[in-house]
C-alpha cells in the first residue's frame, strides 16, 4: 500500500508524520507527533471534501469517552484539509475479528456492543445519525471502545431527512433504505445489526461478488442467521428490518434487547456455532453432542419429496446434463414423437396424467387448506429452525426464506451458500428472473420488441427449414409457407403481447386469458390462410382422418365431413394452446437462459395434449407448438444474469448503479478501509 | 510526490529539532542534517524506534539483556520504560546459552509462579510485573531466538507502540504470524540484524533505501527509510 507522504514529512506546522497508518474511505491516515511529543492522528481528507468538512465542523466539540475526539481541522499549504484527532492505539474491531474469523466470545461481543451503543446513543442524541458505522470505525483504547469517523454524521432534522443523498459508507453495513437517500438513525441501528452478526459469527451476513450485489442484497434477501446462537436471532432480526419503521429505534433498546437474550441463554450455548473451528481451539465437545444433527443441503427436498419438489428434481437433474446431451435427446425425442405416430398415446397419456394432476391440485386446494400442502411448501419461521450447523463439513444448512416485507419487491433468492475452498460466499445469491418487477423504459422496450420481431423472421425460415427438412410433415413448399406465415404470426403475437408486459406485475391469470384471445385470432388466421391457399383436404391433416369423419364437440363442429379441422378447431387449438402456456417466460428478458430445450419440449406436450383433446391433427398442432416455442425464444431479447441488475432502472437501481460506480472507482474498498 | 518529496525534507529538519533538544541553538543551523548524522551516528546504538507503514510501530533493542522498569527524570532509565507503577529497575531479561530467563528483587511472576531472584522464560510466558503490569513473552520464529514482548495489560511506553521486540540475533519482518514483525502485504522476508555494532537489513525483494536502490545487504542508519513495492518503514535510533 503506497501513501502520499513519507515518515518524517512535516505537511501541517506543528506536526511531524511518523507512519501511516491506513487509508480510509476518505483519505489517509497518518501517525504523527506534535513538536512537544502529543501522539495524534491526521487525516489527509482528499475525496467527498465537502461532505466530510460540513460533517465534522459540527462534530468538532462533541465530547464523549466513547467517540474519537476531534482536536482540530486545519488546511496545509497546498490547500488540503487534514483532521487532527485523537490517536488510538489499541486495536480496532476491525483487526479483532481478522484475527478471529470464526468470530468473537459473546463476552467480547457484549463489551463492542455496550461501548458502541454509549457512543451512538450519545450521537442520536445530539441529532446526529453516524451513518458509516463498520468494525473499520471502532476502536478500543485501553478497554474504552470508541467509534471514530463522525466527520460522515449528518444532522437529521426532518427537513435534512432525506436530503442528504451522497452514497457514502460501506456496503456490507448499509442499510436498505440508504439506496433511497434516507438517512434516519435506523441506519447505525441497522449497521450495529450487521456488526453483531459480524461479531458472533465471524461472516456479515449479505456478501456478494460485487458492491452492487450486496446492495441488491441488503434491499431484498433476507439475513440467514442460521449461525448466529438461536436465542439471538429475534432481536438481530428486528434490527435488520428491512423497514425503518419496523426496526428497532434506539441503541440502548438494541443493546438491553441483545443482554437480555444473551443472559437467557445457556452458559454452553456461550460458545458461538462456528462453521470451522479454528485450529488450535478445542472444539467443545459436549456442545457437539447437544447439538441436532447437521441437515446438510441435500437432505432438504428429501423431507418434503412431494409432486412440485420431485418435477423440480427432475428439471434440476435435466438441467445438470451437458448443453450438447440435451440438444441430441431433445432432438431425438421430437422426431421419434412426430415421426412414429406416438403422438396419439402421448396424447391420451398425457390428458389422463394432467387431468389427474389437475384434479390432484383442485382437491389440495379445497381440502389441503389447513394443513400446510406440499406446493405451500411451508415456510418454517426461522426461530424454529433447529441449529443445523456443519461443523466438518463445508456445507451449512439454510433457513428457507421468509416473506418479504410488504412494499418490497418478491426476489427469487436461490438458497443453499457453498463455502467453497479459499473463498467464502456469504448471503444468498440473488437470482432476477421474470417475476421480478422492474421498470422499462418505453424507449427500451420498443427497441426491444422490434429487435425480438426482426429477429423472428429469420428464427421463422429456420425453424420452418428444419421442420420441412427432417420430417414428412410438410409435403410442399406450399405447406411451409402456409406453416412458417401461421408460426410467425404466433409468435408476433406472443412477442408483442409479453414484451409490453414485461416487467410490470400482473395478474396470471388476466395474462393467461388476453393470451387465450390472441390465440383465438391465431386460430382464425390460421384456418383463412389455409381456406385462402386451399390446402384443405390436403396431406396436412392426414391425423385425424383416420378417426374418421366430422367430430362434435358439444354443438361446435370441429371437423368436417372430410376430417379437416374447422375454424372452431383452428380457434380453439390456439386458443388453449396460448393461454396453456406461461409464454412469457419464454419471451422475457430475464427467463433463465436464451434457449431451454425443456421449455420447448414441454410447449410440444402441452401442444400434444391440447390437440389430442380437441381433436385437432396431432403431429401438426404438436410441430406448431414446439415451432411458435422455438421461434419465441430464439428471438426475444434476453439479458445475462450479470448484467440484469443494472438494466433495471428502478430508483433503487439507479442508486446502486451509482454507488457501484463509485465504489468501483477505488473510493471506498472495504478492504483499504482496515 | 513533488508534495511529499518536499516535506520530507521539511520533515527531516524538525526530526533534528526534536532529537536535538537540549541544544536549541542547532535547530536553525542551516545545514543541521550533516550535523546530525555526526552526532546520531556516533557508535552503535542499542534501541531503535521501527515506524512501518500500514503496520504499526515497534521498539527494537539490541543486545543479550534488558531491563524493564518506569522512566526516570533524573538518573538513566531501563532499557524498556513503562508507564507503571513499578520500580526503575523492576526486572531484567537475558538471553544466555539458548535460554531466556528473567531476574527480579520487585514482586515479578511469570505464568503466575513468583520469581525468586531468578526464573526461566518459556515463549508463552506470561510476566506480570508488580501484579499490574501484564506482558506477554513470545519467540515466534524457530529461526530466531529474539522475542516479542505484547503488553497484555493497559501499561505501555510513554510513547504508543505495538510491542516491543528484544533482540538477540535477527528480527524477522514477514506475511506470516511466526515473524516477529507480521506484515501481511510483504512477499518475502526482510531481516534485520546486527553487524559490527551497526544494524543491518537484508532481503531478497528488491528494495531501496533514502529512495536509492539498496543492495541485497545495507546498514540502516538513524532515519533511513527502506521501502519495497509493500513496505515501507523508517528506523530512528532512540538513543
Amino acid at each position: 500500500m503506497k501513501f502520499t507522504f513519507v515518515p518524517e514529512a512535516s505537511p501541517l506546522e506543528g506536526y511531524t508524520i511518523k507512519r501511516a497508518i491506513h487509508r480510509g474511505g476518505f483519505g489517509e491516515v497518518y501517525y504523527a507527533l506534535s513538536d512537544s511529543g502529543k501522539e495524534v492522528a491526521l487525516k489527509l481528507l482528499n475525496h467527498n471534501l465537502e461532505v466530510e468538512l460540513r460533517g465534522v465542523s459540527q462534530c468538532l466539540n462533541l465530547k464523549h469517552q466513547n467517540l474519537v475526539t476531534i482536536f482540530d481541522i486545519r488546511e496545509d499549504r497546498d490547500g488540503d484539509h487534514w483532521i487532527v484527532m485523537e490517536y488510538i492505539g489499541g486495536r480496532g474491531l476491525f483487526d479483532e475479528l481478522q484475527r478471529d474469523p470464526s468470530g468473537l466470545p459473546i463476552e467480547e461481543t457484549l463489551q463492542w456492543l455496550s461501548g458502541i451503543t454509549a457512543g451512538l446513543s450519545f450521537l442520536h442524541d445530539s441529532g446526529i445519525v453516524h451513518r458509516d458505522l463498520k468494525p473499520a470505525n471502532v476502536f478500543r483504547d485501553q478497554d474504552t471502545v470508541k467509534i471514530g469517523d463522525v466527520g460522515l454524521s449528518k444532522y437529521i432534522s426532518e427537513s435534512r431527512r432525506s436530503a442528504q443523498t451522497q452514497s457514502v459508507g460501506t456496503v456490507y453495513y448499509m442499510a436498505p433504505e440508504v439506496c433511497r437517500g434516507h438517512y434516519g438513525r435506523e441506519v447505525d441501528i441497522y449497521a450495529l445489526g450487521i456488526m453483531l452478526v459480524e461479531m458472533l459469527t465471524g461472516q456479515v451476513p449479505f456478501d456478494g461478488e460485487t458492491t452492487a450485489e450486496i446492495l441488491m442484497k441488503h434491499m431484498t434477501a433476507e439475513p440467514d442467521l442460521s449461525a448466529v446462537p438461536e436465542q439471538l436471532r429475534e432481536v438481530i432480526s428486528h434490527a435488520l428490518e428491512k423497514d425503518p419503521d419496523q426496526r428497532i429505534q434506539d441503541a440502548e433498546e438494541l443493546e438491553r434487547r441483545f443482554r437480555d437474550a444473551a443472559n437467557a441463554m445457556d452458559p454452553l450455548d456461550f460458545s458461538i456455532p462456528s462453521r470451522k473451528q479454528p485450529a488450535g481451539k478445542g472444539s467443545p465437545g459436549p456442545e457437539k453432542a447437544r447439538r441436532p444433527k447437521p441437515i446438510a443441503e441435500a437432505d432438504l427436498p428429501k423431507q418434503s419429496g412431494h409432486g412440485p419438489e420431485k418435477m423440480a428434481a427432475v428439471a434440476e437433474y435435466w438441467n445438470k446434463l451437458p448443453v450438447l446431451l440435451k440438444w441430441v435427446v431433445g432432438g431425438v425425442l421430437v422426431v421419434g414423437v412426430l415421426e412414429t405416430g406416438l403422438v396419439r398415446y402421448l396424447t391420451s397419456g398425457a390428458s389422463l396424467g394432467i387431468s389427474v394432476y389437475l384434479g390432484y391440485l383442485l382437491a389440495s386446494r379445497l381440502f389441503g387448506s389447513k394443513t400446510p400442502g406440499p406446493s405451500s411448501a411451508a415456510p418454517v419461521s426461522q426461530a424454529q429452525q433447529p441449529v443445523a450447523v456443519a461443523q466438518e463439513s463445508e456445507t451449512v444448512s439454510i433457513s428457507p426464506v421468509r416473506k418479504h416485507d410488504q412494499g418490497y419487491p418478491h426476489f427469487v433468492v436461490q438458497e443453499g451458500q457453498r463455502y467453497q475452498r479459499g473463498r467464502k460466499l456469504r448471503g444468498k445469491e440473488v437470482h432476477l428472473n421474470p417475476a421480478t418487477p422492474r421498470v422499462i423504459s418505453k424507449r427500451h422496450r420498443f427497441t426491444d420488441l422490434t429487435n425480438s420481431l426482426s429477429i423472428s423472421l429469420t428464427a421463422t425460415f429456420l425453424v420452418t427449414l428444419a421442420v420441412y427438412m427432417t420430417t414428412s410433415l410438410l409435403p410442399r413448399v406450399v405447406h411451409a409457407v402456409y406453416f412458417g406465415s401461421v408460426t410467425m404470426a404466433g409468435a408476433w403475437a406472443l412477442l408483442i403481447l409479453c414484451k409490453l408486459r414485461e416487467g410490470r406485475i400482473g395478474d396470471v391469470m388476466m395474462r393467461r386469458l388476453l393470451q387465450g384471445t390472441l390465440g383465438l385470432g391465431i386460430g382464425f388466421l390460421a384456418a383463412g390462410l389455409q381456406h385462402y391457399l386451399m390446402l384443405s383436404g390436403d396431406l396436412l391433416f392426414e391425423a385425424p382422418k383416420s378417426i374418421g369423419g366430422s367430430w362434435v364437440m358439444g354443438r361446435v363442429q370441429m371437423a368436417d365431413g372430410t376430417g379437416d379441422p374447422t375454424m372452431a378447431a383452428f380457434m380453439s387449438f390456439f386458443g388453449v394452446l396460448f393461454a396453456a402456456r406461461r409464454w412469457w417466460w419464454q419471451t422475457d428478458s430475464f427467463r433463465t437462459s436464451r434457449f431451454r430445450i425443456s421449455s420447448t419440449l414441454f410447449t410440444l406436450l402441452v401442444g400434444t395434449v391440447v390437440a389430442g383433446i380437441l381433436h385437432f391433427p396431432g403431429t401438426l398442432g404438436a410441430t406448431w407448438a414446439l415451432a411458435i416455442s422455438a421461434v419465441v425464444q430464439l428471438s426475444a431479447g434476453w439479458t445475462p444474469q450479470e448484467e440484469r441488475l443494472l438494466q433495471q432502472e428502478t430508483p433503487e437501481a439507479k442508486a446502486l448503479t451509482g454507488i457501484a460506480a463509485n465504489m468501483q472507482s477505488g473510493k471506498q474498498t472495504p478492504a483499504a478501509s482496515g | 510526490m513533488l508534495q511529499s518529496i518536499k516535506y520530507s525534507h521539511l520533515g527531516n529538519r524538525r526530526r533534528v529539532d526534536s532529537l536535538s533538544g537540549s541544544c536549541p541553538e542547532r535547530i536553525r543551523l542551516p545545514a543541521a542534517a550533516a550535523v546530525r548524522e555526526l552526532v546520531v551516528s556516533n557508535g552503535p546504538a542499542r534501541s531503535y524506534m521501527l515506524w512501518i507503514d500500514g503496520v504499526g510501530a515497534w521498539q527494537l533493542y539490541a543486545g543479550n539483556a534488558f531491563s524493564f522498569g518506569a522512566p526516570t527524570f533524573e538518573s538513566v532509565s531501563a532499557d524498556v520504560t513503562l508507564q507503571a507503577n513499578i520500580s526503575r529497575r523492576h526486572a531484567t531479561l537475558h538471553y544466555e546459552s539458548d535460554h531466556w530467563r528473567v531476574s527480579s528483587d520487585h514482586l515479578t511472576t511469570v505464568s503466575g509462579r513468583t520469581v525468586n531472584s531468578a526464573a526461566e522464560l518459556r515463549s508463552g510466558d506470561q510476566l506480570c510485573l508488580a501484579d499490574r503490569v501484564k506482558l506477554g513473552f513470545r519467540i515466534p520464529s524457530i529461526l530466531s531466538s529474539s522475542a516479542v514482548i505484547d503488553f497484555e495489560s493497559n501499561h505501555r511506553p510513554p510513547q504508543t507502540v505495538d510491542g516491543i521486540i528484544l533482540m538477540v540475533d535477527h528480527c524477522l519482518l514477514g506475511p506470516t504470524p511466526d515473524q516477529h514483525i507480521c506484515c501481511p502485504d510483504l512477499s518475502d522476508v526482510v531481516v534485520l540484524y546486527v553487524q559490527n555494532g551497526f544494524l543491518h537489513c537484508r532481503s531478497s525483494l528488491p528494495l531501496n533505501i533514502n529512495e536509492k536502490s539498496a543492495p541485497a545487504t545495507f546498514p540502516l542508519k538513524h532515519g533511513s527509510v527502506v521501502d519495497g513495492e509493500a513496505l515501507r518503514f523508517r528506523i530512528e535510533e532512540i538513543r
